[in-house]
């Protein structure tokens, strides 16, 4: 499947392929740590640039109050990442 | 408003079904699930459980009466869900997100294995569509329209699993049949 950015799009797939693997064969085996964290930093990294050009963060934003999701805003990504 | 209710057996252990949840889109059922991106995915480190928020975008023909209202065809959907590997529960949350102010549809799906018979999975489906006031006199018609579209949405989505759960089992049988073949040698 294509990504919303095609720039994106092989590293959603290594990503999505990583993660299908360590979910099968580890995840639901009880190692709960994930194997796929770099790549999916670097998927994210593109991911939020292309949200950004297509004007969706505020809209996600908006929307996460009503379905429980406990991610931080994109809009308080700077206070996100001075807690870390 | 209209509310959805409907149950369905997955004649498959919960480990298949959540794993091809996963593996859904894209599939035949489904042409209008065009994009689904991982937008956060972590596992809590205290509970195991493992929290994912995705985007998904849709795009199908809609009747010339919902197109014009809504000035286009294509909406994005947000989901939040969390697997308890140890309980084996998945519960999803979806809201729409595009013309929002006009059409409001929220959904909750959980699989855990189906209290009759622990191989196979219990697949649990609600939702709720609200045409917005603001629609006036059109507002019943929008979800009348709406309403069908997403009980057609809904069975194909769960022919789409299957076939997803098909091929899981199918890539399984092909990496255990070297293994057969050379006992009987």
């Amino acid at each position: 499947m294509e990504s919303i950015d095609a720039k994106c799009t092989p590293l959603k797939r290594e990503y999505d392929e990583c993660f299908n693997k360590w979910y099968s064969e580890k995840f639901l085996d009880g190692k709960e740590s994930s194997d796929c964290t770099a790549l999916f930093k670097t998927y994210q990294k593109c991911l939020r640039q292309a949200l950004k050009e297509k004007g969706l963060t505020k809209m996600i934003d908006d929307a996460r109050p009503a379905i429980g999701s406990v991610f931080a805003n994109y809009n308080d990504d700077n206070k996100v990442e001075d807690n870390e | 408003m209209r509310l959805f209710e409907a149950t369905h057996v997955f004649k498959h252990d919960w480990e298949t079904v959540s794993l091809a949840n996963w593996r859904k889109y894209p599939n035949e059922q489904t042409p209008h699930v065009r994009h689904v991106e991982i937008l956060n995915q972590d596992v809590d480190p205290v509970t195991g459980v493992l929290r994912t928020e995705r985007l998904i975008m849709v795009r199908q023909n809609v009747p010339m009466l919902v197109r014009k209202i809504f000035g286009g065809d294509t909406s994005y959907v947000l989901e939040y869900s969390e697997v308890d590997p140890r309980k084996q529960t998945l519960v999803m949350q979806s809201q729409n997100m595009t013309y929002s102010n006009l059409l409001s549809v929220g959904e909750y799906i959980t699989y855990t294995p189906d209290p009759e018979n622990s191989k196979h999975t219990l697949f649990t489906q609600s939702a709720q569509l609200k045409a917005s006031g603001a629609l006036c006199r059109f507002a019943n018609k929008i979800e009348d329209i709406c309403w069908n579209r997403f009980q057609d949405n809904a069975h194909i989505g769960k022919l789409g699993l299957e076939q997803v759960v098909s091929k899981i089992l199918a890539e399984r049988q092909a990496m255990t049949m070297p293994l057969a073949q050379t006992a009987s040698d």
